[in-house]
């Protein structure tokens, strides 16, 4: 079925009962979800799944609903029902579809046509063998919480009044598995996976098992340490946790409403001058990237944070309106059932220049820390306080494992205090950033 | 635990991914407003969602024609409004609609499931099939004779939210963002939303059992920030559960706004909580939460099934201080978490899982009592249609004990008073768990005396348990939010009454020197 026909019908009847903007966001998907445990099939799930979400603005004021019910009854009723909640809600200046500008799709490769096309027996094989290998990686590793593969397909289509028609079709493609270290009260678990756009970019079966097994057998014994302060190395898997906050204080809404602490800090340093974060979701055949954003603006480019100043915040379109900015918006929509908000698409903290080993190696006694338990950055306020595993480093070397501690400090002097930045990014999903050490932080711990 | 890429990743999927996966992720109370749910006779004839006798048991064939043990049917239409204020303006309203059907095949502890968004028979009868898949060998004869069955109902809902229009909603929002704006001239931002869900599922399987729920979940919450120069705050409050529209007023408005103003306000001034490890009081009916992840997410049986939890053997042995019983209560009346039927159509009902610090057992769904060979605690829940289900709690509390609650704060020389537990998570295998803490003070000599912010409680749930010294008579189940694990969310609640834990470490960003 062309949805895109059902997605221009849909707007059509909107401005036919009067509303001066229409929008519909159409998606439409296949997805097969595959478990192992312990050499045996445990799940399998096949389903495809489509819904449509319709924006509409009468008199600037914004009325949205979605519906899974495509019979064409249903979609009369669902387009009557949208366009009266439109009265109900109040007139907003800044309401109204984004301004487009005239530009070109970029085919970013992001399907292939071949995944939908895999035998069921080969997924089961690669589930199988992944945990296989991470059960036999160690003599100590007991347990396994199973291996497991999954496949999608995802159509997205996006029809205003404004002239805009977008398609895409992508895919994605992942695997990996889970195992459990230890007995008793000492039991750890690690997991690992590999997700792609195309299914011959998937990382090798072997890496990606033995670095689950890796991760739960490195961990065993892991204690706290006293309460104290010292250098921290922030590894690259774990970092994405601690770039998320900052991410979300520069959310240009909550900028215009001073419910941030970088409200004031545009064109200011708020980093050490080793960072550098950009946007950019035109990274051809990987899984973060989009042609078109949630609004079916085209993607780009974009610098948040160059050398430590912090260059623009994020906005949405009707957000940018709103606070009366001209930049360049980036919506996110999460699915049908909602409205666009404003977001990253696919962040990338940019390489540095010193070798990883060499920042472990040039401290005296520090915390590489691998993992992040807590949101970390409170947005109003900037205080931060997570909780944190990994290993304890003692004269350049690591010497054991450690968790049941907390980093405390605040947001901004953490930023500052970055003193180096590795050179190991590795791209793996829509927010990537390599290792870096910051010249102290407060661990909590033990008295 | 499981991704789906290619599908924006939210705050939750997101911290899933940075712990790399085997990671609970805690109930985050506050930011979906939208998932209240219910149908009314009336709507659902006029959506003319159904499946009789003979189309159940049609697919129930077909999906057994491979040899499949097991056949269930789940059908689901849920419609969820919402209607949100913020800058002074209602911002917007919106609704929507699922429909779909998942069909399970089981067949030994392998599971085959398949959904689609499609009533037509045709493509019933092929999703049937695949789901049947999982099996191979030979069809087995029709031997279940379906037969709808009555359930006893704990809701309090006797007005449909689905029968109220979104103006007569915007009221109570006009309401709670004006009162807010009054309290203090500090309170910067107001945000008020109104969401309901209004859910319809059958429920039919190859045991022959064939059942229908309705459901109606409710939520008004309110957010307040505040600001004093450059001190910035929030506060929230908010009232919902598995209740009809007749338990909302103008009054209740203002209550929560008045509640979450008082949050804001009081936090305004707080200091930086100091990090170590200090006694803490746990405030009635706000800390639940904590229960919830650091205990609850241990003791569910595909945990102790696969040994995968710290307390998979734990049955019959001393888990915790005498003074400990924890329950899980689908049949609380009105609250999030209450269920007539779990998404399997057992029956909502009480499991007792700690008992004077003794172990009791878990919570099943079908397939995990099965291979445990026990019975189904009717905790076996799904999202959705598209969702095989998986054990989940309903709501968890912290049963009442001995204690006077003021006894409890006066025996804390210096010490912290939790007034409400915020997110957190927390790793099943090992227990360990951090939680944010929204509203906390210090206590000095028995007394609660400054605001602290920036407090994160961490430590590992076994030990929490064996260190809680003081339990109040005060229990109280408040709101509730939405759990998430693999990948699905669902509603639920929790409570507690005043308690004390005697020691646990506290995250903050000062550092006592000494």
């Amino acid at each position: 079925m062309d949805y895109k026909i059902i997605a221009e019908k849909v707007v059509k009847k909107a401005l036919k009962l009067g509303v001066d903007e229409a929008e519909a966001y159409l998606q439409n998907s296949r997805e097969f979800e595959l478990n192992i445990r312990k050499g045996e099939v445990e799940t399998i799930k096949q389903a495809t799944s489509k819904g449509i979400g319709l924006t509409v603005y009468k008199d600037k004021k914004l009325g949205f609903s979605y519906t899974s019910d495509f019979s064409s009854d249903s979609l009369d009723e669902f387009v009557k029902r949208t366009v009266d909640l439109s009265l109900v809600s109040d007139a907003k200046s800044w309401n109204g579809l984004p301004d487009f500008e005239k530009r070109e799709q970029k085919d970013l490769d992001l399907w292939d046509p071949s995944i939908s096309k895999i035998e069921n027996s080969k997924k089961i094989a690669i589930a199988k063998k992944v945990e296989k290998i991470a059960l036999s990686f160690d003599k100590r590793i007991t347990n396994s919480e199973g291996g497991f593969y999954g496949d999608s397909d995802t159509e997205i289509i996006i029809v205003n009044s404004k002239d805009i028609s977008r398609k895409i079709k992508g895919s994605g493609v992942y695997f990996g598995t889970g195992v459990i270290a230890g007995e008793g009260n000492n039991m750890q678990s690690g997991w690992w996976s590999s997700a792609k756009t195309h299914f011959k970019d998937l990382d090798n079966i072997e890496e990606v098992a033995k670095k689950a097994g890796q991760r739960a057998v490195e961990k065993l014994g892991a204690k706290p340490v006293k309460t104290q302060k010292v250098p921290l190395v922030l590894d690259r898997y774990a970092a994405p946790s601690f770039w998320y906050g900052i991410l979300f204080a520069i959310n240009g809404d909550s900028v215009f409403k001073k419910t941030t602490f970088l409200t004031d800090y545009l064109v200011k340093p708020i980093a050490s001058k080793l960072i550098t974060i950009i946007d950019d979701p035109t990274i051809a055949r990987h899984i973060a990237s989009r042609p078109f954003d949630g609004e079916g603006k085209i993607t780009r480019k974009n610098t948040l944070i160059k050398e430590g100043i912090l260059k623009m915040f994020i906005y949405d379109s009707l957000t940018a309106r709103k606070a009366g900015v001209k930049v360049n918006t980036m919506a996110r929509r999460s699915g049908y059932k909602n409205l666009p908000y404003g977001r990253f698409i696919n962040v990338i903290v940019q390489n540095g220049k010193t070798k990883r080993e060499k920042i472990i190696s040039g401290i005296k006694e520090g915390f590489l820390v691998k993992g992040l338990r807590g949101f970390g950055t409170d947005i109003p306020t900037g205080n931060f306080s997570v909780g944190a595993s990994g290993f304890w480093i003692k004269n350049g070397e690591i010497a054991f494992p450690v968790d049941g501690v907390t980093l405390g400090g605040n947001t901004l002097e953490i930023l500052k205090n970055i003193e180096a930045v590795a050179d190991d990014l590795d791209l793996r999903g829509s927010l990537n950033s390599p290792s870096f050490k910051v010249a102290e932080i407060a661990v909590g711990g033990k008295k | 635990m499981k991704k789906r890429y290619l599908k924006p990743i939210n705050r939750r999927e997101f911290i899933k991914k940075s712990m790399a996966g085997g990671v609970v992720v805690a109930t985050l109370p506050l930011w979906n407003l939208y998932s209240g749910n219910l149908l009314t006779e009336e709507h659902s004839v006029s959506f003319g969602f159904n499946l009789d006798r003979e189309i159940l048991e049609k697919i129930l064939e077909i999906a057994l024609q491979n040899g499949g043990e097991f056949a269930e049917v789940y059908a689901e239409y849920t419609i969820n409004n919402g209607i949100s204020l913020e800058e002074d303006k209602i911002h917007s309203a919106s609704r929507g609609a699922d429909m779909g059907v998942g069909i399970r095949v089981l067949h030994g502890e392998k599971t085959g499931y398949a959904h689609c968004d499609d009533l037509n028979i045709g493509k019933l009868k092929e999703t049937a099939k695949v789901a049947g898949l999982i099996a191979s060998g030979k069809a087995r004869q029709k031997e279940f004779d379906l037969q709808q069955e009555k359930i006893p109902s704990y809701y309090m809902a006797k007005v449909s939210p689905e029968s109220i229009v979104a103006q007569e909603k915007a009221k109570l929002l006009w309401k709670a963002n004006s009162i807010a704006r009054a309290v203090d001239k500090r309170i910067s931002q107001v945000n008020v939303g109104f969401g309901d869900m209004n859910k319809k599922i059958i429920i039919a399987n190859s045991e022959g059992a064939w059942v229908e729920d309705k459901q109606t979940i409710t939520r008004l919450v309110v957010f307040v920030n505040a600001i004093d120069k450059e001190k910035r705050s929030r506060g929230y409050s908010y009232k919902g559960g598995t209740l009809g529209y007749e338990h909302y007023s103008l009054k209740i408005a203002e209550e929560i706004a008045k509640d979450a103003c008082r949050m804001a306000l009081a936090m305004l001034p707080a200091e930086d909580a100091p990090a170590g490890e200090y006694p803490i009081i746990m405030a009635k009916g706000h800390c639940g939460t904590f229960f919830h992840e650091a205990i609850g997410h241990s003791l569910e049986g595909d945990g102790a099934r696969k040994k995968t939890t710290c307390f998979w053997d734990s049955k019959g042995e001393i888990i915790a201080s005498e003074i400990v019983s924890l329950a899980d209560d689908g049949t609380v009346p009105g609250k999030r978490g209450t269920i007539n039927i779990d998404d399997e159509g057992t029956p909502g009902q009480k499991t007792i899982l700690i008992e004077k610090g003794r172990c009791k057992g878990f919570l099943y769904d079908k397939l995990n009592a099965k291979l445990m060979k026990v019975k189904s605690t009717g905790n076996g829940r799904r999202q959705s249609y598209q969702h095989y289900p998986i054990p989940r709690m309903t709501n968890t509390f912290l049963m009442a004990g001995q204690d006077n609650p003021e006894d409890i704060v006066k025996s804390i020389k210096h010490g912290i008073y939790i007034s409400r537990i915020g997110g957190g998570n927390v790793t099943p295998t090992t227990g360990r768990f951090v939680f944010s803490v929204p509203e906390g003070y210090l206590i000095e000599e028995g007394k609660i005396t400054k605001p602290l912010k920036g407090i994160q409680l961490m430590g590992n749930g076994p030990d929490v348990l064996k260190n809680i010294t003081m339990v109040g008579h005060d229990l109280e189940i408040w709101g509730g939010g939405t759990c998430g694990k693999d990948g699905q969310s669902k509603p639920v609640s929790d409570g507690n009454p005043t308690l004390k834990v005697s020691k646990i470490t506290i995250g903050g960003a000062k550092i006592r020197r000494g």
